[in-house]
C-alpha cells in the first residue's frame, strides 16, 4: 500500500543530484569462515542521523567498525566523500567514534579527555582551551572538568564520551550504542539531546542500535540489517508503515501477520486491491496494493495492532472477523487483545484507554469483533 | 558483640606479634649484644639475669659496621621522599592553585627536595655529634665494607629490577594481547618454572653459562664468536639469574592490569589520533602503571636481600649485603654483627614496602 | 587358628613398638664421607639404630653446635672448629673405658691433632688431608709449557704464572683459614701466625693474583676441574681426587692430578667428637669404637680415598690408598705439613674483614 511521502524538507536520498558522504560499495567482510557483511551497498549523506539496526550479530556494529578504521573490508570500497578511506588508518581519519563502553581514559580528567584529540592536532594551545570549554558548555558537563571518569555519573560519563568524539568536529561521527548503558527515563532525555546536538553541529551521525525505538527516535533514516545484509532502508516511517519483508515488520514494533494466498479477483474487490484467502471458510482479506499479484501465488499480509479496531457489535468495514478474547494486557494507556479468530490464529487488537475504566465490557472469553479498512495493512510477497 | 570483635582484631596482631616481632625484638636483641666464643655465642644472654642482660646491651655493633651513615642516607631519602611526596605539593598548590605540572618541574623539584634533606641531615648530625661525642662513632665509618655492600646491593636491585621490566613488560603486553583461548597457556608458561626448585634453575643455569656450557657450545658451533665467553662468575651471570628467576613476579603484576585495560581505550586513543606508538605512551602505559610499581617492588625487595643468586652465579667481586650477612652469621659466628647487618637491611626495605603499600592502595581506590 | 592369627598379629605389633622404642644413634658427617655397608654392619652388630644425617660445611655444623640441641650423638668437625667448639663448651670428654680399640690409633696424627684437642680428650682423628694444589696437566703444561710448576706454590701465587692461567680459569677456596697460611707459608712467615700485622701481609701476594682468580669457592671446583671448565684449583686433596675420578669416568680427555706443593702445605683433620647434650652418649661411644676398629677404618678409606688417623688400619688398605702419595705423602712431605689453630674472635675479624678484601677488592 501506498504512504505519501513524507513532507520533509530534508531528504537528500531522494535528491538524485545529491553528493553521499559515504558510500559502501559492495562492502563484503569476512572473519575466517564467518560472513559478516555480505555485498553490502548504500549512501549515507551529510548531515543525516543514520541508524543502523539489527540483532546482535547482523554485521551492523563490524559496518561501523570499518568506516571507524578498526577492520578493513574484506571485497569491495568504502568512499569518504569520494575518497576510498580503505588504506587511511583510524588516527588519519575525519571519523572519529563515541564507543559503546564509553573507553573514557580513566587516569585523564574530564577535561583532559576532552582535549585528548584536540592535543593530538597541530591545534595551538590557547584554541583547544576555548573548544574543550566549547564542549563542556555544550554537553553541560562545566562543573565536572577536573573530575576523573569514575568520580561522575554514567550519564555525565555519556556526555563526555560525546563530547570528545565530537571535539575535532569530525566530518562523521559513529555512535556504537550510545545509550546502552543508561537506564530509561535516561535515555529518552539523551535521545532529544543526541538529536539536538546533532542539529546545532550539523554532523553527520551514524549510531548502531538493537533498541528499535531509539532507532526511530533519532534516526533520519534506519537500516535494518540482517545476516550482514540490508533488509530495508528507509525513514523511520515508512520502515514502520510500509516494511518491505515480514523480517523488518516483524523486527520493528507489534504486528500481526497472516499467511495466506492471493484469490481469484472477483466484482467486490474494488480496483487496485488484492483479495487475499487465509482461511477455507472465512471472508478473505481485503487490502490495497500498488502492485498486482499473481493470482494463488502466496503472500503474508502485516497489520500493526493499533490499526485494527475491537467492538462487541458487528461493524460496518472492508475486513471484519469475529473471535474470542483470550488475553488483555492493560498497559496504562492503551490495551492489547488477543483474539483468536480461528484454530491457532491470534490477532491483537490495540485501543487507546480514552476514558477512565472504559471498556470494562471487554472480558475474557467474550466474543468480539475485529475490523480494519483496506489501506491498514500491507500485503509483503517476502 | 564487643568481646567478639575484639578477639577478631586480636588475631591478626597476635599473628603478627608472633611471627614477626617476636623473632625481630630477638634479632634486635641478638645486634645490640658481644660475640663470645659460647653456646649461643654471644653475650649476654637470658641466663645472666633479665635487668643484667639489658645492661649489657650496647651499638657497639652498629658503630662497627658503619650504620650511623646507613642511618644518615636513609634519613635523607625518606626526608626527601616526604617533603616531594607531601610537602611540596601542598606548598605548590598554596602558591599557584591552578598549575598544571609537568615532568620538568617535577624533577626541578626533587632535586631541590633532595637538597633540602641533605643539609638538614647533615645539620642534624653535626649538631648530635657535637651534643654527645658517644654518637661520633657513627658517623666515623670505621669499614666502608658494609656501606658499600649496601650500595652495591642497591645498584644490583635497582638494574635488575630495570632490566626485568624492560623485559617482562613485553612479555605481559604480548600475552594480554594474545587470543583469549590461548592466555591460560601463556599464563601457565610463564608461572610453570616455579614448579622446580628455584636452586635447581639456578644450577642449571651453571650448565648454560659456563665457558664449556651450551650457550658458549651454540654461539661457537654457530661461528658468532671464536673464543668461548667469560660469562659465569661475572656480574652479568648474577643479572640474568635475578631476571630469570624474577620475571614472573614482575610479567603476573602487569599482565593483570593490562589484561584488566578495555581493548577499546586504544582503539579510542588511535581514534583521536594517536599512532600506535603514541596510543601506547599515552594510554597503555600510564593505565599500567600500577602493575609496573607492584612488579618493580616484588622484584626491587626479594633482590635487595638477594643471597643464592650472587653466591652461584657470581664472581668473587659481586659484593651484596645477603652474602655479607651470611659470611658474618656462618663464617665468623659474629651473629651480632650479623643481626646488625640484618636490622639495618630491614630498616632499609622500609621504604620501598611503604611505597609499595601506598601504590596498592591508590590501585584500589 | 583365630587365635594364631591373633598371635601373629600381636607378635607384629610388639615388633613395630619394638623398633620404635629402640636404641638409636644420631651421627652427622660429611656428605660422601663413608662406605654405606659400614653403617648397615653397625646396625647388625650392636643393634642399634643409626641415623646418619650429612652436612658439607663447617660452619652449618657450627652454627647447630653452638646454636645447642642438635640432637646428635656424633659430629665431625675439622680441627680448628672442634677447638673452638670445644670452648665453647659443645663437648663432652670421651670415656676411655669404653673405647677398646683407642690403641689403634696413630701417633703422628694424634700429636698433630692434640693442638686442637689437648691429649685428645674430646675427639678421635676420622680422617684427614692436605689443601694443595689441582691441576688440568693437559691445559696448563699448553699454557706454561712442559716445565710447568705443577708441584709448588709459584703456579698460583706468582702473578707472572696466574697472568698467563687466568685464560683456562683458576679457581681458589674461599676459606681464609686455608688460604691465608698458605700465603704466608709461600713469603716465608709462619703460617701459623695470629698477629693481624703479619696476616695482612698475606694480602699482598693475593693483590698480585687477585685480577686472575675467576673465582673464591670451596666446592664448585670439583666440577670445575672435572668438566675442563677451569685448569687450576686450590683444593682439598679428597675433592681433587674425587674430580680425577670424575673426569676418568667421564673419559673426556681431562687429566687431572693433585700436588702437595714443595713449600709444604696445611694439613687437617676431621674428627669425631660427642656434643655435651647427646642423648645417647654410650651408644655414640659404640659408634665411635666401631669406627677406630682397623678393618671398619680401612673400609672407610679405602672407598672414599682419604687418609685415615688408624696406624692398625694401614694394612687392610688397598694400594690405590695407601701407595698414593696425594693420599698418603711420604715422610718428608709429611714432616713439611703444618697445622694452623683458630684464631679468638678478634682476630677472626681482621681475618674475614681481609678476606673479603681479597676477594672483592673493597
Amino acid at each position: 500500500m501506498a504512504q505519501p511521502k513524507p513532507n520533509k524538507v530534508f531528504a537528500p536520498w531522494d535528491d538524485p543530484d545529491a553528493k553521499p558522504i559515504i558510500q559502501f560499495k559492495n562492502v563484503t567482510k569476512r572473519f575466517g569462515d564467518f560472513t559478516a557483511i555480505d555485498n553490502l551497498t548504500l549512501d549515507i549523506y551529510p548531515q543525516e542521523f543514520f541508524a543502523l539496526l539489527g540483532p546482535s550479530g547482523c554485521g551492523k556494529t563490524t559496518l561501523m567498525r570499518m568506516l571507524g578504521g578498526f577492520e578493513t573490508p574484506t571485497e569491495g570500497t568504502i568512499l569518504l566523500d569520494g575518497v576510498d578511506i580503505g588504506p587511511v588508518p583510524p588516527n588519519e581519519r575525519p571519523v572519529n567514534m563515541m564507543f559503546q563502553s564509553y573507553a573514557l581514559f580513566p587516569h585523564l580528567s574530564v577535561w583532559d579527555n576532552i582535549a585528548f584529540g584536540l592535543k593530538r592536532s597541530n591545534m595551538p594551545k590557547d584554541q583547544i582551551g576555548e573548544r574543550v570549554e566549547r564542549m563542556l558548555k555544550l554537553t553541560q558537563l562545566g562543573k565536572f572538568a577536573k573530575r576523573k571518569p569514575h568520580q561522575i555519573s554514567g550519564g555525565q560519563r555519556q556526555r563526555v564520551a560525546l563530547a570528545r568524539s565530537l571535539a575535532k568536529a569530525p566530518k562523521l561521527l559513529l555512535l556504537d550504542e550510545p545509550l546502552g548503558a543508561l537506564d530509561k527515563k535516561l535515555r529518552n532525555e539523551t535521545q532529544f539531546e543526541l538529536m539536538d546536538i546533532q542539529e546545532t553541529t550539523g554532523t553527520t551521525f551514524v549510531i548502531v542500535t538493537h533498541d528499535q525505538e531509539e532507532a526511530m527516535t533519532v534516526a533520519s533514516r534506519v537500516a535494518v540489517m540482517v545476516d550482514g545484509n540490508l533488509a530495508q532502508v528507509a525513514t523511520p516511517d515508512q520502515i514502520y508503515e510500509a516494511p518491505s519483508s515480514t523480517y523488518v515488520a516483524d523486527f520493528i514494533g507489534d504486528v500481526n501477520i497472516i499467511e495466506g494466498v492471493v484469490d481469484l479477483p472477483d466484482a467486490e474487490v474494488p480496483d487496485g486491491a488484492v483479495s487475499i484467502r487465509w482461511s477455507p471458510t472465512e471472508a478473505p482479506i481485503i487490502a490495497m496494493m500498488d502492485t498486482a499479484l499473481p493470482t494463488a501465488s502466496a503472500c503474508h499480509f502485516a497489520i500493526r495492532p493499533e490499526k485494527v479496531s475491537i467492538s462487541t457489535e458487528k461493524p460496518e468495514a472492508k475486513n471484519v472477523m469475529s473471535g474470542k478474547i483470550l488475553d488483555i494486557a492493560y498497559l496504562g494507556n492503551i490495551s492489547t487483545y488477543h483474539v483468536e479468530v480461528a484454530p491457532g490464529l491470534i490477532i491483537k487488537a490495540q485501543a487507546t484507554n480514552v476514558r477512565r475504566l472504559s471498556r470494562r465490557n471487554l472480558t475474557w472469553d467474550d466474543h468480539v469483533y475485529l475490523s480494519w479498512t483496506d489501506t491498514a495493512g500491507v500485503v509483503l510477497t517476502e | 558483640m564487643k568481646l567478639r570483635r575484639s578477639f577478631l582484631i586480636a588475631v591478626p596482631y597476635t599473628w603478627l606479634l608472633i611471627f614477626f616481632l617476636v623473632p625481630f625484638g630477638i634479632v634486635l636483641k641478638i645486634s645490640f649484644s658481644d660475640i663470645a666464643l659460647a653456646i649461643p655465642p654471644y653475650t649476654p644472654t637470658l641466663k645472666d639475669g633479665f635487668w643484667q642482660m639489658l645492661s649489657g646491651l650496647d651499638l657497639e655493633n652498629y658503630a662497627f659496621i658503619g650504620a650511623g651513615a646507613v642511618f644518615a642516607l636513609f634519613a635523607v631519602v625518606v626526608i626527601s621522599i616526604a617533603m616531594f611526596q607531601i610537602v611540596y605539593p601542598r606548598v605548590r598548590r598554596a602558591l599557584i592553585p591552578d598549575a598544571r605540572y609537568g615532568v620538568f618541574d617535577s624533577a626541578a623539584a626533587a632535586l631541590t627536595t633532595l637538597a633540602v634533606a641533605l643539609v638538614n641531615v647533615a645539620l642534624i648530625v653535626a649538631v648530635l655529634g657535637l651534643l654527645f661525642p658517644a654518637l661520633k662513632a657513627f658517623v666515623d665509618i670505621p669499614d666502608f665494607l658494609y656501606f658499600a655492600a649496601y650500595l652495591s646491593s642497591l645498584k644490583i636491585a635497582i638494574i635488575s629490577t630495570f632490566l626485568t621490566l624492560l623485559i617482562g613488560y613485553p612479555i605481559a603486553y604480548a600475552m594480554a594481547r594474545a587470543a583469549e583461548h590461548w592466555r591460560p597457556t601463556l599464563l601457565m608458561l610463564v608461572i610453570l618454572p616455579f614448579w622446580t626448585s628455584f636452586l635447581i634453575r639456578v644450577y642449571a643455569w651453571i650448565g648454560i653459562l659456563s665457558t664449556e656450557g651450551y650457550l658458549n657450545q651454540f654461539l661457537l658451533g654457530v661461528g658468532i664468536i671464536g673464543e668461548p665467553l667469560a660469562i659465569l662468575n661475572t656480574p652479568i651471570a648474577v643479572y640474568i639469574g635475578i631476571v630469570y628467576t624474577y620475571l614472573p613476579f614482575m610479567v603476573l603484576p602487569i599482565y593483570a592490569a593490562l589484561d584488566k585495560m578495555d581493548d577499546s581505550l586504544v582503539e579510542a586513543a588511535e581514534d583521536l589520533g594517536c599512532t600506535a606508538l603514541s596510543a601506547f605512551w599515552l594510554v597503555t602505559a600510564p593505565l599500567s602503571k600500577p602493575g609496573v610499581i607492584a612488579g618493580c617492588f616484588l622484584v626491587f625487595i626479594p633482590t635487595l636481600g638477594e643471597f643464592v643468586i650472587p653466591s652461584l652465579l657470581g664472581g668473587s667481586n659481586t659484593v651484596m649485603i645477603g652474602k655479607v650477612l651470611w659470611e658474618e652469621f656462618f663464617n665468623n659466628r659474629d651473629w651480632p654483627v650479623a643481626s646488625a647487618v640484618a636490622v639495618i637491611l630491614l630498616l632499609i626495605l622500609i621504604i620501598p614496602i611503604v611505597l609499595f603499600q601506598r601504590n596498592q592502595q591508590e590501585a584500589d581506590q | 587358628m583365630k587365635n594364631a592369627y591373633l598371635l601373629s598379629g600381636i607378635a607384629a605389633l610388639a615388633l613395630v613398638a619394638g623398633s620404635a622404642t629402640a636404641e638409636e644413634v644420631r651421627v652427622y658427617n660429611w656428605s660422601d664421607y663413608i662406605d654405606e655397608d659400614l653403617l648397615a654392619q653397625f646396625e647388625e652388630e650392636t643393634g642399634i639404630d643409626l641415623i646418619y644425617d650429612v652436612f658439607d660445611s663447617n660452619e652449618v655444623l657450627e652454627t647447630k653446635m653452638l646454636s645447642g640441641g642438635s640432637g646428635y650423638d656424633v659430629v665431625v668437625p675439622s680441627g680448628t672448629f672442634l677447638q673452638r667448639q670445644i670452648v665453647a663448651g659443645a663437648f663432652q670428654t670421651l670415656d676411655q673405658s669404653q673405647l677398646s680399640n683407642a690403641g689403634n690409633m696413630w701417633d703422628v696424627v694424634s700429636s698433630r691433632t692434640e693442638q686442637y684437642d689437648p691429649e685428645n680428650a674430646y675427639s678421635i682423628n676420622y680422617m684427614w688431608g692436605t689443601t694443595g694444589i689441582g691441576v688440568n696437566v693437559g691445559r696448563v703444561q699448553e699454557v706454561l709449557g712442559e716445565d710447568a710448576p705443577i708441584d709448588s706454590w709459584d703456579l698460583v701465587f706468582d702473578p707472572a704464572n696466574m697472568e698467563k692461567l687466568a685464560e683456562c680459569g683458576v679457581h681458589f677456596l674461599d676459606a681464609p683459614a686455608e688460604m691465608i697460611p698458605a700465603a704466608l707459608n709461600y713469603i716465608g712467615e709462619d703460617p701459623n701466625s695470629h698477629d693481624p700485622d703479619v696476616i695482612a701481609k698475606a694480602a699482598d701476594v693475593f693483590d698480585a693474583v687477585r685480577p686472575f682468580i675467576q673465582k673464591f669457592n670451596s666446592s664448585a671446583y670439583i666440577n670445575g676441574l672435572a668438566n675442563g671448565d677451569i685448569c687450576v684449583a686450590v683444593g682439598w686433596s679428597g675433592d681433587v681426587l674425587q674430580a680425577r675420578d670424575r673426569a676418568a669416568e667421564a673419559d673426556n680427555g681431562v687429566e687431572i692430578a693433585y700436588n702437595v706443593p714443595i713449600e709444604g702445605a696445611q694439613m687437617w683433620f676431621d674428627q669425631m667428637a660427642i656434643p655435651v647434650d647427646a642423648p645417647n652418649v654410650e651408644g655414640a661411644h659404640k659408634f665411635l669404637n666401631f669406627i677406630m676398629d682397623a678393618q671398619n677404618m680401612a673400609a672407610a678409606s679405602n672407598y672414599v680415598y682419604y687418609a685415615n688417623g688408624n696406624l692398625a688400619s694401614q694394612e687392610h688398605l688397598i694400594e690405590d690408598v695407601i701407595g698414593d702419595v696425594a693420599i698418603y705423602p711420604d715422610a718428608a712431605t709429611l714432616d713439611n705439613l703444618f697445622t694452623t689453630t683458630p684464631y679468638d674472635a678478634r682476630v677472626q675479624r681482621v681475618v674475614t674483614r681481609l678476606w673479603t678484601t681479597v676477594k672483592s677488592g673493597q
